[in-house]
Formats: C-alpha cells, structure tokens, sequence
C-alpha cells in the first residue's frame, strides 16, 4: 500500500542545485525512490540537494530514518541539504529531532536556491 | 467531605485492524474522524494523528510481528477534559516490550550522523513528544498503549479549565 504512495522528481534548479520534488508519503518505503532521485541528482554533477516537501502528505518515524540516511550520504559527499515546504506540523517534527540543524528549513525555493 | 463522582470517558470510537503495512495510515484518519466534532486545534491533531500513526505501526510490527491474522484493537474515549485512545496488540509476553521507554535508546542526531547510532528508532521519541501522557500495560499476551491528550488547558474563568479548541 505504502510502496505506491511516494512520488520523486528530480531536476537541475541551476548549475550545482538539484531539486527532488517529494510527493506523497515519507516512509522506510520511499527509501529505493529517494535513494534513487538522490544518486540522479549527483550524476547531473548536484553539489548543493534541496528537497521540495510541498505535496508532503504524510511523513513517519521510517521516514524520519531515511532522511538521517539520506544527510550521512550526503555530508560524506559535502553536498548541504536544504528544504522547503514543511507544514508546521512536520517543521515542529525537524526541531524535535534536531533535522532542522542539519538541514536548512526554507520557507519556499527561491528562499532555498538563495540560502 | 463528599466527593464528586468523575463520569467515565464515553467512547468515541472502537475497531480493529488487522496487521499489515498502511493500517496506521487507517488508524490515524478514523482516530482522526472519531475527535472531529471536538474540534482540537489543527497543530493539535496532527500531534495527536503522528502518535496514534506511530504506536499502530509499532503495534503491528513490533506486537504482532507483521501477522495479518492478528488485529491491532484501538479505542478513542472522551473524558471531557482529554482525549484517550488505546492501541492494543498481542505482543506482551508479560512485559512492555517495544513500548518500554526505560530499555529505548534516545535518538541522538549527532551520534547517528557520525555512526554510532543507527538511523531509525524515532517513533518511541516522537510518540512521547507528541501527546500529554502514555502508558503502558500489560495483561498476558495483550500491550496496550494509552495516549492521552488533553482538551483542556487551566487558565479558564476562575481558574478552571479553558477548552483548547477553537
């Protein structure tokens, strides 16, 4: 069920900045999607990752995992992570967990190419 | 001194769901539509729906060990100060297991970011962080998990109690 709730997208939003668009549901089983949009977006030569979570509908604590992953992989390669369109509810949730230290929180992308 | 009789929380809500992968997304709606008509700020329920979302995955994982033929039972009540819901499994074996907040090992991002730590183990954490009160019981085979939260803050007229709510 879960499998099939998890869209990525990932495109060059400019020379060394990709963009992964999230779609849908942020679980243990997105981790292939992401894992995959993530090694995509580093072939296109990304030195810098902003993940778009503004069609977000649900995020768990597999999910919250994936992401710790996700920053491991992506600090061994010195590529920042940043992010917008966290709900406030989610946002609250990268606090709790410190996510929000590790990543740049933005409020929308022009926000996140700039930062 | 004669004392006031609390009424017992009426309940809102009762269903089972059997263990498989998703069921939390069911849980956390229905949970979500048995509080509706209590009207619990936005930020509130989405609190509430991440915690009855992470102890129904647990549930099913932990307590049932993924066995579809085994049911994840859950309850809402209303006591008319807070809202309760309970999650039961079968995975008690006499003790809390899974729910045991005394044997977790608290989430550190820094440790998980430099690999002393694996990289899950955050739904306890957040299950704690995101309701007024969880408990724990026991009884044979059977672990419920008790969240509470509270529709009602004090600071009302003469000091009593302010609905949360808008």
């Amino acid at each position: 069920m879960d499998k099939s709730m998890t869209g990525m997208g990932v495109r060059m939003a400019d020379r060394l900045t990709s963009v992964i668009d999230i779609r849908g549901d942020v679980t243990a089983a997105s981790e292939p999607a992401l894992m995959a949009a993530y090694e995509e977006a580093s072939r296109q030569g990304a030195q810098r990752l902003v993940l778009n979570f503004s069609r977000l509908e649900y995020m768990n604590s597999g999910g919250i995992g994936m992401l710790v992953t996700l920053l491991v992989r992506a600090n061994r390669q010195h590529q920042p992570l940043a992010a917008y369109g966290l709900s406030d509810h989610y946002r609250e949730i990268f606090e709790l967990t410190r996510l929000d230290e590790a990543i740049g929180i933005y409020d929308d992308e022009q926000s996140a190419l700039a930062g | 001194m004669n004392r006031v009789a609390c009424p017992a929380p009426r309940r809102l809500a009762s269903f089972a769901l059997a263990s498989v992968p998703g069921s939390e997304r069911v849980a956390l709606m229905q949970v979500a539509d048995s509080v509706a008509h209590l009207n619990l700020p936005p930020q509130r329920l989405n609190k509430l729906k991440t915690a009855v979302a992470e102890v129904t995955m647990n549930a099913i994982e932990h307590g049932n060990d993924n066995r579809a033929d085994l049911a994840v039972d859950i309850e809402v009540f209303y006591s008319g100060t807070e809202i309760i819901v309970t999650v039961t499994d079968h995975g008690g074996c006499g003790d809390p297991g899974w729910a045991d907040e005394d044997d977790a090992e608290i989430p550190d991002l820094d440790r998980k970011l430099s690999g002393d730590q694996g990289p899950g183990g955050w739904g306890l954490f957040l299950i704690r962080h995101m309701v007024d009160g969880m408990k724990v019981t026991v009884e044979g085979e059977r672990r419920t998990v008790r969240l509470t939260m509270r529709t009602t803050v004090p600071g009302g007229q003469a000091g009593g109690l302010r609905h949360i709510g808008g």
